[in-house]
């Protein structure tokens, strides 16, 4: 049994839907927004691929938003978006069978070193603010969409970086099929700051980019509106001794999962598919999301896919046709998902 | 669908490192709260956690490098390394691809994240550790693992606060049951560290040298650190090689509170144990034993044990807190609940909950096991976790039969 896509929910220095993205991957340029005057602390750059307004109290209110760091506030929204966009009200009769599976890296880098930096430098090293702790765990944006959208299922965190959407995707399918959950939101989450934009600088892994795509996935038959796209199968390995050869594994894994001939692939999304020249034809479409949006880390996966989800919407001829999304780490992770989708769901999810 | 069990433990605690030492300290209630070493907690009125001194990660790992990696990535991959020992594992793996790791975390590498603040306050953004950060990503502790093991299949860590070495046991053995993998090693690790530390304390919720779960005058929790690991296989791959088996997973529960990020939800964990009980296929009146979360602050241990009173109603079967003798060991801790759990069953003991003086009048159903381990014989054991952001989970075992 597998999973359908409902909805989706984008917040991203390309515009806020998943076609917004995918104009960007297309222009293959840099996105850029001036990002020097949004930190008290100096910035290795002066722009960067940036959300360029995200008004957190206009879009979550007032109440309850006065701590919230930047990756949780871009999570809860995406969240909410992706239940709208899927058309499905949380209510007293479901809440318990929608849950929430989001990728992360180290959560939210900026609160955890913030928080920690208090111990250092205050007077006493416990005066540190205790509203602040929760954010320190990696598990807080998911939490905090839960209690936002009052969703009582599978609520999970799961550690990957750039492979960090699709680890998320995996785990999501099999509470689903597991029926542990009805409908899941799967997203990823990252964002910008001073220590992201360093981190990316010092580690040569490019400009840090920053966003939040989340998808309603429904168990098959529980979906209440159109389906965008079928999840068929994901597969991950672990091959640090030779990643070329270990996503191509999995590639070939989640295919034959899928009951899919690679030859049918007609698109790869995701930045590491040049790996994959030997195991897809070679005129299957590339969206390869850093050159446009910066080093996303465990929000590139899920950009990857609402680029594809965009791509099935344009153009009616791919209608069923499957595509895969791939992710390598620089550790050695690797993972492939296949998917399968229709023009069906229209493109414009604000 | 496959049987899954329990064929190795690997302990790395302040109670002690490996199976042995670990299952004498747990028989003899031992404690690991200790002055803290790992970083100077002079200027802190609380300076007790449960930390892991004797851990020399070079002398258990065979296959990382161990300048490569942060401390809970090297907990994650020695406690692997010995329950794959434990377990008589044939390293290499005839089939890597189908073994695969499932770590869960609170706080990932959290030692290496306050180097990089270290370096940050000394110079500035720009003289942040460039091994550091690449060190600080939470997914390098299942990674750690897989490398140390040579196992080639799923490796992933689950960063679900102190319930995530349960999701990572019920994760690795849906994967197991549905045929997707032969072996998993599955549990947690975090690092005692100074902002976990400080955000305990300033939340009123640390005690200052004694965790006393279930105790009347219990005062909160001391933090602590360790790996955890559990060899879990299909029932058919482990009597394929002639391995022996411990216990068998019965299955597992998750939910969400969706309530608190910091406060625990009676109802909410009441209804993942029934979650879990019936995952497991089993009635409340099967359970002999509950391995608690016990954290020993009033609020966790009042929400908990009125949970317990609501599924479990006048049969209350005897709890226990392994959190008064490790201290609360954060995203390791339902893994070190797990291998607790396993051992009890195995060995036919109730550990202790130590530390404990006086009973709780608002708690007269709950047998906490005091002080002193039990002989008994446990067929089911039920191993509680939850975690903030309301993330509870759940994990079942039982006597193989």
């Amino acid at each position: 049994m597998s999973g359908v896509v409902t909805g989706c929910g984008v917040v991203s220095a390309a515009g806020d839907s998943v076609a917004d993205v995918l104009t960007a991957i297309r222009a293959g340029a840099a996105v850029r927004a001036d990002v020097r005057d949004r930190f008290a602390e100096p910035l290795p750059e002066v722009e960067a691929p940036a959300i360029a307004d995200f008004d957190v109290r206009g879009l979550l209110g007032r109440k309850g938003t006065s701590f919230l760091d930047r990756a949780t506030a871009l999570a809860m929204v995406a969240c909410g978006r992706a239940l709208a966009d899927g058309e499905l009200t949380p209510d007293d009769d479901n809440r318990h069978r929608i849950g929430v599976v989001l990728g992360t890296t180290t959560g939210s880098l900026k609160s955890t070193m913030d928080f920690s930096r208090e111990t250092l430098v205050q007077e006493k090293p416990y005066l540190v603010n205790p509203v602040l702790f929760p954010n320190t765990v990696m598990n807080c944006a998911a939490g905090q969409a839960a209690i936002r959208h009052g969703l009582r299922g599978v609520n999970a965190t799961v550690a990957g970086g750039p492979l960090a959407f699709l680890y998320a995707l995996r785990y999501a399918l099999n509470a689903i099929r597991r029926g542990y959950a009805d409908a899941l939101l799967v997203g990823g989450v990252e964002e910008y700051t001073p220590n992201t934009a360093w981190a990316a600088r010092l580690t040569d892994a490019g400009p840090a980019g920053e966003a939040s795509a989340v998808y309603l996935l429904r168990r098959r038959g529980a979906e209440a509106t159109g389906a965008r796209a079928e999840v068929l199968s994901v597969a991950t390995g672990f091959a640090p001794d030779d990643a070329d050869a270990g996503l191509a594994g999995c590639a070939r894994r989640a295919l034959a999962t899928a009951g899919v001939r690679a030859a049918d692939v007609w698109a790869l999304a995701g930045d590491d598919g040049d790996g994959l020249r030997d195991a897809v034809p070679a005129t299957a479409e590339r969206l390869p999301v850093r050159p446009a949006l910066g080093d996303c880390q465990a929000a590139a996966g899920a950009l990857a896919f609402g680029a594809l989800l965009a791509r099935y919407a344009e153009e009616p001829a791919s209608a069923g046709r499957p595509a895969l999304v791939t992710g390598r780490s620089r550790d050695g992770g690797v993972a492939a998902a296949v998917v399968r989708g229709w023009a069906g769901g229209g493109d414009d999810h604000r | 669908m496959h049987r899954v069990v329990v064929t190795g433990l690997g302990p790395v605690s302040g109670i002690g490192i490996g199976v042995d030492e670990f299952t004498d300290g747990l028989r003899r209630g031992r404690s690991a709260a200790a002055p803290i070493t790992s970083f100077d907690a002079s200027g802190f009125p609380h300076r007790y956690a449960g930390e892991v001194p004797a851990f020399r990660p070079a002398e258990v790992l065979r296959r990382v490098r161990v300048e490569q990696w942060g401390r809970s990535a090297l907990l994650a991959a020695a406690a692997a390394r010995l329950a794959a020992t434990d377990a008589g594992l044939p390293l290499p793996l005839a089939d890597p691809g189908r073994a695969g790791a499932v770590i869960g975390t609170t706080s990932g590498e959290s030692t290496v994240v306050e180097q990089l603040v270290a370096d940050l306050v000394a110079g500035g953004y720009p003289s942040m550790s460039v091994d550091s950060l690449r060190q600080a990503p939470a997914e390098r502790l299942a990674y750690a693992v897989s490398a140390e093991l040579g196992l080639a299949g799923e490796s992933v860590t689950l960063t679900t606060a102190c319930s995530a070495s349960n999701y990572a046991i019920g994760y690795a053995y849906d994967l197991l049951h549905t045929g997707e993998a032969d072996v998993m090693v599955a549990g947690g690790a975090d690092s005692v560290c100074r902002w976990a530390h400080a955000g305990f304390f300033r939340l009123g919720a640390l005690t200052e040298r004694q965790c006393r779960p279930f105790d009347r005058d219990r005062s909160g929790i001391l933090t602590g650190e360790g790996g955890a690991a559990l060899v879990l296989e299909t029932l058919d791959h482990a009597v394929a090689r002639g391995a022996r088996i411990y216990a068998e997973v019965l299955g597992h529960g998750l939910n969400c509170d969706a309530h608190h990020m910091v406060a625990p939800n009676e109802d909410s964990i009441a209804a993942c144990m029934r979650l879990a009980l019936d995952n497991a296929g089993i009635k409340p009146v099967d359970v002999d034993y509950v391995s608690t979360h016990g954290t020993g602050t009033p609020a966790n241990d009042l929400c908990e044990a009125r949970a317990i009173r609501a599924v479990f109603g006048d049969r209350v079967p005897p709890v226990s807190s392994i959190k008064s003798m490790l201290g609360h060991t954060m995203g390791a801790a339902s893994g070190f609940g797990a291998i607790a759990t396993t051992l009890a069953i195995r060995h036919g003991f109730l550990p202790p909950t130590i530390n404990w003086a006086n009973p709780d009048p608002e708690l007269p159903w709950i047998d906490p096991v005091p002080n002193v381990a039990r002989p008994a014989t446990v067929r089911v054991a039920q191993n509680n976790g939850f975690a903030f952001g309301g993330n509870n989970a759940i994990t079942i075992f039982g006597a193989i039969r």
